[in-house]
């Protein structure tokens, strides 16, 4: 807990414009300016790229399937499932769930088989994801609180349900800092098909400064404002950026003690950088053909293509050190359920047989490149979503409700335990059984690796220092290597 | 510089004299006072994990029945050294630390001698008393206190006092040109003119500067830009935030108030009266009532959930938004943090947020008309003689169908041996005929199997065409060149989600969705077929949803050219989909040309009565929120952990008890409705002897003079925001805000014609290693624009800003929406965008380029203070927006109207000064060699365009 003595020397790190005593250009950004990730010398501050204590993870890269990707069909094999297909969920025969009645369970539309060298049962709709799972630290116990894409979506992001909160990706940001100065230090990759759902919120500052939300970029999607005008010529905007460095440095020599005219000027030469670095990160021309058939950005399947170029985009960007990556396959909710995203109300089948496709081969991809790379080594993998799917079908239905009570999530990669299936739902799937694990442990894991203390990293906002695992947490080390 | 904690906070050291001087349990002769002398370390030390809520390791140490539960050693009475509490309590061995408490401090020798003794004597724990968690600051806390009385008469003795006890002093007087900016920018959050600052500059009269405060405190800008703050304050947002984030396009009558009230200088008990509860005390007077659209100012949760748990919790986190929102913005109280338990660090019970929880009970979010009653009448008057005669116009109506429906049923025993084949199947329907050759094969639909009288909005997953002969193909493909064309549903933000080319993309799942009649396959060349097969829900094995929506009656049409179209097969012979379908058809078949004009005649009068009233002009629908009598009903409980479902004991509407001892208190008994729940509250808030509400105001009005607050967290005056800087000048602000009924425009002046506002910005390093935030104010602290009046700045210097107030505001994105809302910003901002930002239409969660760069406030949340941020991002979008394009643009034509040197006349207004030499050499230069847009975009961007000295 923060003294309220804190909450000046708070303020002075927090904002930049406030916060700068003779920094560098890259701090102005926050940035990272000790250069061994471990020494521990240097005490923590916000942004100073040191973690509370030394880190397996320098970067994230989190990969949201939005709608409520199914844990069952995808991730935890249910044969109990199978055996009692039709007959209703003993105990809760009569279930009202969030879009209503539900009828009896329903097994899962295709077979599992077992993947790997552990052998884990695994939808063999995911043949390429299969190859991986002795990577990946499996939470198969979680629980969120709430059954609503808009609600669960942020709360999946932000450790709280309701909007207004920073993201997992501004906190980092906040905690340390960026790795480059000249990319951003986090960015957000929606989908072709349109921005999940609760949209922007997803990757909010919240209250943190205005430099810790996700810069939006996408290989349909560039960074917006990021071209010179059209009309203004090469000379023309050397001649403008030259009067206006004129202006700002006679303007702050006046004023030497204002640090924040300083960050300005930074300010516009770190956009300058950008405007160099972006667009080169976005070209995909010097990829060899072999990696674009292995992402499969040449696929015939547009949405498959275009969420492959937006994962070979994400593998770019965590290259060039852009600290934390999030990245969408699918959606909101459409006016048809299941169609943009995983939503698979009604017709479960037909909606991941398009669905699974798309997200497959590309996620495979990146995580064999990211792996061969070795970027796995300091690369944090998350995969999430907001919630589950019941076991049951909806009533007069083939596809299933919103299920909050059990589900998976998964991590792998940077100080992550691979092959590991930690916590359990019930035989059906319903509910959360052994371990159950709450968005906020999850959060609480990540963050250690990150090497961060979940309960230190604060900030004070309208009566509380809040953080990104709300008043709860626990690191899961069952899933630390 | 930090500012102590030590005052207000003599009671959380905590250690009661009378205990500490007992140094030896020996010294007890008799008698532990439990409530007295162990209740209150054990509520300290204690019970902030071992609560009914936390209930850590499954040690609760609320009551006498917890503790004495049966087979638990936690207490032995009579004997200490076998209690586990004394034991984890204390250490082992002498110097040890003890098991317990895992955080904060062990109790102290004292007190472990005095809880020895208690259980010694027997452990006595009167039934009655329910311990609880001890917050940190209690009653005693120095916000809760009455105001003070003043040492000082005026601002700048205050800070001079606060000045001299560090050896320091104010800067002298900025000079004029600074001031005038400084103040115009304050009051009115726009740049002065450059006629206005040479005015002043020159002015001998000793009174210039009082006549200057009064001259814009009297200009309607100052609503404006005061206005703005407020809104920050009360979270007001123009969409409903959530998944759905639905845009309110009819929220502005209430940032049209605010406006209007600052600029009238309402008082502001009166203000916030009208906030809490301007419905009940100003029914029928529309300008009152809109203030109560606070409580529906804030984003909730509109999805709808069939889950009865699901639900409950979404309502309590709509009441719980209100709670929290009124509680930050007047009275700095973080209600919100006693939602699942006690308050931890204030003295604000679990019991007072459910006392607010029945007070708010009745809101709920919506829209209703907002009119005086004689609007209302006047309406009822108008509508009362149209709505007689439609009722008997639908009389006649039913009439008439009833006879005619009773007549075609007669004829049922023949169409139903016309109706030969089976119904039509959503899962697959299959027609043959003759083969034709044929380039274009159309489905056109004549019934919905979901509404007989409605043609228009079937689905198709696939349409099939066969060839004739003997190896049929499938010829209506896209993969082969087919195409199809048809009206369907979309999207903006993704084109062809439910387009006719997903009937032939040969695969199921995705569906064409057809807003039309017809669904237009193009072969890529005449061909000749027999066969069409198609479906909504093929292989479905659970088809009855309206995602399958199909067609019930329809014909297959060919044409070789698109245009002249012939009938090659139809459903009508097949078995109607229902009852209502089958009496459709026998209408159509039947009706007489006689009953056919009598029916349609009917209609035709129905609608024309029907249009008569939609003509009556409708009282205007305000987003104001309605009052439901069945959420307000009680009886209301606490929420144990905060969950709906866990009922603890029972709650009324009532003040909150921490200024129990200082403001009035009540308790409304349970069936005293809604609207004087909100009364009661509202007057509470604005009670005389409230000093929290007079404090938190005066404190915000400090807040936006100086940048920063004498307690520099505007919504929280607990023990988790800053202590203040000056608390007797907080006290004096309070005071002088109350003698001046509440009215703010008098308070202003009394601020701005302080030395301490007046002095200059400049920098000092003595004073600088002191007071490095100048929270002392040796300085006047210099700032950056806001968001706000950075665009508002742009736009009057280039001579663009439209000044026209209130009425809807504009968009910076473009609204989408397919079932959720989709906010794109625009790359291009036209004239009608050119109003001051305040009219801005902000939706929650959407990113506005400039505005939320430069740290415009998200709406979901009260925010108090905004951030100052400097980012890349900034850079960009200030250099590359196209607004900036435009407005160099306009810069430069203003320059050019204004006339003399460009540079001068571009300085002038800008800056409000003239270029020195270097200015003027290297601004021509780049005149010369790039045109004056070149310039212009340069000065735009300039730092000193929006940082203020």
């Amino acid at each position: 807990m923060n003294s309220p003595l804190d909450l000046t020397r708070r303020r002075f790190f927090g904002d930049v414009s406030t916060g700068l005593m003779g920094a560098g250009l890259i701090q102005l950004l926050g940035g990272e300016y000790v250069s061994a990730a471990g020494d521990l010398t240097v005490k923590w501050s916000p942004g100073s790229g040191k973690p509370h204590f030394p880190a397996k993870a320098k970067r994230v890269l989190q990969i949201f399937c939005p709608g409520a990707a199914s844990h069952m069909d995808l991730w935890e094999h249910k044969p109990m499932l199978e055996k009692m297909d039709g007959k209703p969920l003993p105990g809760e025969e009569n279930m009202v769930s969030f879009q209503g009645k539900n009828g009896p369970l329903m097994r899962s539309p295709w077979a599992f088989q077992p993947a790997g060298e552990s052998g884990k049962m695994f939808s063999s709709m995911l043949p390429h994801m299969a190859q991986h799972v002795d990577d990946i630290a499996f939470f198969h116990g979680m629980t969120s609180k709430t059954n609503t894409h808009g609600p669960g979506c942020v709360f999946v992001n932000t450790g709280h349900a309701t909007e207004g909160f920073p993201s997992a990706g501004a906190w980092t940001s906040y905690a340390l800092g960026s790795l480059t100065d000249n990319l951003p230090t986090y960015v957000a990759l929606p989908d072709v098909r349109g921005e999940p759902p609760n949209g922007k919120a997803n990757w909010s500052n919240g209250f943190l400064p205005a430099r810790h939300q996700a810069i939006v970029m996408a290989a349909h999607q560039p960074i917006r404002n990021l071209e010179r005008p059209e009309g203004v010529s090469a000379a023309e905007e050397r001649g403008t950026r030259g009067l206006l460095d004129f202006f700002n440095r006679r303007h702050a020599s006046m004023r030497p003690e204002e640090t924040e005219l300083q960050a300005r000027i930074s300010a516009y030469e770190l956009a300058a950088k950008m405007q160099m670095s972006a667009p080169e990160v976005s070209n995909f021309a010097s990829e060899p053909k072999h990696i674009h058939q292995l992402y499969g950005t040449d696929s015939n399947n547009e949405l498959k293509a275009a969420y492959a170029r937006n994962c070979l985009l994400s593998r770019r960007l965590l290259e060039r050190g852009v600290r934390y990556v999030n990245l969408y396959c699918a959606s909101r909710a459409s006016g048809v359920d299941g169609l943009l995203n995983w939503d698979a109300h009604k017709t479960l089948k037909h909606d991941y047989e398009r669905h699974c496709p798309v997200f497959d081969q590309p996620t495979a991809a990146l995580l064999t490149d990211l792996k061969q790379r070795g970027m796995l080594d300091d690369t944090l993998i998350l995969w999430t979503t907001e919630f589950g799917r019941m076991p049951t079908r909806q009533e007069g239905t083939a596809g299933r409700d919103h299920n909050p009570d059990g589900f998976t999530l998964w991590m792998m990669g940077a100080g992550v335990k691979g092959g590991t299936s930690y916590g359990a739902t019930d035989d059906f799937g319903r509910r959360a059984e052994r371990n159950p694990t709450s968005v906020w442990e999850y959060y609480s894991t990540v963050l250690h690796l990150l090497g961060l203390d979940y309960e230190k990293l604060s900030w004070y906002h309208n009566g509380l220092d809040r953080r990104l695992t709300d008043v709860h947490g626990k690191v899961i080390r069952q899933v630390l290597a | 510089m930090n500012f102590p904690a030590q005052q207000g906070s003599r009671n959380i050291a905590g250690v009661s004299l009378i205990t500490a001087l007992f140094l030896f349990p020996g010294a007890f002769a008799e008698g532990v006072d439990f409530e007295k002398e162990i209740k209150p370390f054990l509520e300290k030390k204690c019970l902030g994990c071992h609560n009914p809520n936390i209930a850590k390791g499954d040690v609760i140490l609320a009551g006498a029945g917890h503790v004495f539960a049966e087979g638990s050693e936690l207490i032995v009475r009579g004997d200490a050294l076998k209690s586990d509490l004394y034991l984890v309590a204390t250490p082992a061995e002498p110097g040890e630390i003890p098991e317990m408490p895992e955080e904060g401090d062990a109790l102290t020798d004292a007190e472990a001698a005095l809880l020895k003794t208690w259980i010694d004597e027997g452990a006595v724990w009167p039934d009655e008393l329910v311990l609880h968690e001890a917050s940190k600051s209690d009653k005693s806390w120095w916000a809760y206190q009455p105001l003070s009385d003043s040492p000082h008469q005026s601002i700048d003795a205050f800070i001079e006092a606060g000045l001299r006890k560090e050896g320091l002093a104010m800067n002298p007087p900025a000079d004029r040109r600074v001031l005038i900016r400084r103040a115009t920018y304050d009051l009115t959050g726009l740049p002065p003119t450059q006629e206005d600052v040479t005015a002043f500059v020159n002015d001998s009269d000793p009174d210039a500067y009082p006549k200057l405060i009064d001259r814009l405190l009297a200009s309607p800008r100052y609503g404006e830009r005061w206005g703005r703050h407020w809104l920050d304050v009360v979270r007001f947002g123009e969409s409903k935030g959530y998944e759905r984030n639905v845009i309110i396009d009819n929220a502005w009558p209430f940032r049209d108030y605010v406006i209007d009230s600052i600029n009238d200088d309402k008082p502001f008990d009166q203000f916030i009266r009208e906030h809490v509860a301007g419905d009940v005390f100003g029914a029928g007077d529309p300008e009152v009532e809109i203030g109560s659209a606070f409580l529906v100012g804030g984003p909730y949760d509109d999805v709808g959930n069939k889950d009865v748990v699901a639900a409950a919790q979404i309502r309590a986190n709509t009441l719980d938004e209100i709670i929290s929102a009124t509680g930050e913005a007047f009275l700095g109280m973080t209600i919100g943090c006693a939602r699942c338990h006690d308050h931890k660090f204030d003295p604000i019970s679990h019991r007072d947020y459910y006392s607010l929880y029945a007070t708010f009970s009745g809101v709920r979010h919506n829209s209703r008309p907002l009119a005086s009653p004689e609007a209302t009448a006047a309406r009822e008057a108008a509508l009362k003689p149209l709505n007689a005669e439609k009722v008997s116009l639908a009389a006649t109506l039913k009439k008439l169908e009833g006879q005619l429906n009773k007549r075609v049923r007669s004829k049922l025993p023949d169409y139903e041996k016309r109706w030969v084949r089976p119904k039509v199947s959503r899962t697959l329907t299959e027609e043959t005929f003759a083969p034709v050759r044929a380039r274009f094969v159309r489905l056109v639909s004549e019934a919905l199997d979901t509404n007989p009288n409605n043609a228009a909005g079937f689905r198709i997953d696939e349409f099939e065409i066969f060839s004739s002969g003997e190896n049929p193909r499938n010829v209506a493909l896209l993969s082969n060149g087919a195409t199809a064309t048809g009206a369907a549903r979309s999207i903006e933000d993704f084109p062809g989600a439910y387009g006719p080319q997903l009937a032939i993309d040969g695969k199921l799942g995705a569906r064409f969705v057809s807003t039309g009649t017809d669904l237009t396959i193009e072969l890529p060349e005449v061909t000749e077929i027999d066969r069409v097969v198609f479906s909504s829900g093929r292989n479905e094995e659970t088809f009855v949803h309206g995602k399958f929506a199909f067609v019930a009656d329809y014909r297959i049409e060919v044409s070789d050219d698109g245009k002249k179209w012939r009938e090659v097969a139809h459903g009508r012979d097949r078995k109607p989909v229902s009852a209502s379908h089958e009496m459709v058809r026998l209408r159509r078949g039947e009706a007489t040309r006689e009953e056919t004009d009598a029916i349609q005649l009917a209609k035709s009068n129905l609608a024309a009565v029907d249009r008569k009233i939609a003509a009556v002009p409708a009282l205007p629908s305000v987003w104001l929120g309605t009052r439901s009598k069945a959420d307000a009903k009680g009886p209301f409980h606490i929420f144990l952990g905060g969950s709906p479902q866990k009922k603890g004991e029972r709650v009324v509407a009532a003040s909150l008890s921490t200024l129990s001892e200082v403001a009035p208190l009540y308790e409304l008994a349970p069936e005293a409705d809604e609207a004087a729940r909100r009364s009661a509250l509202a007057d509470w808030i604005v009670d005389e002897k409230n000093p929290l509400s007079l404090r938190v105001l005066a404190n915000r009005i400090w807040h936006y003079h100086f940048g920063t607050g004498i307690v520099e967290t505007p919504n929280d005056f607990g023990y988790m925001g800053g202590r203040p800087s000056h608390p007797e000048l907080l006290d004096f602000l309070a005071r002088r805000l109350q003698e001046n009924g509440w009215k703010l425009k008098p308070m202003h002046r009394e601020v701005m014609l302080s030395k301490a506002y007046q002095q200059s910005s400049t920098w000092n390093d003595a004073a600088g290693k002191v007071d490095g935030e100048s929270r002392l104010l040796w300085r006047f602290p210099p700032r950056r624009l806001s968001a706000e009046e950075i665009r508002d700045t742009v736009l009057a210097v280039s001579g663009q800003l439209d000044l026209k107030m209130g009425g809807p505001g504009f968009r910076l994105y473009k609204f989408m929406q397919d079932n959720v809302c989709t906010y794109e910003p625009l790359d291009e901002h036209g004239p009608e965008t050119y109003r001051r930002a305040v009219y801005h239409q902000n939706a929650r969660a959407s990113v506005v380029d400039l505005m939320t760069e430069f740290d415009q406030a998200d709406c979901s949340f009260s925010t108090p203070k905004r951030s100052e941020t400097t980012t890349p991002l900034q850079a960009l979008t200030l250099l590359n927006h196209q607004f900036t394009m435009d407005m160099a643009k306009g810069l430069a034509a203003a320059i050019g109207k204004r006339g003399g040197n460009p540079v001068t006349s571009a300085f002038e207004l800008a800056y409000q000064r003239a270029p020195a030499a270097e200015e003027l050499a290297q601004s021509e230069k780049v005149i010369n060699e790039h045109g004056i847009e070149a310039f212009c975009r340069a000065l735009l961007n300039s730092s000193e365009l929006i940082y203020l000295d």
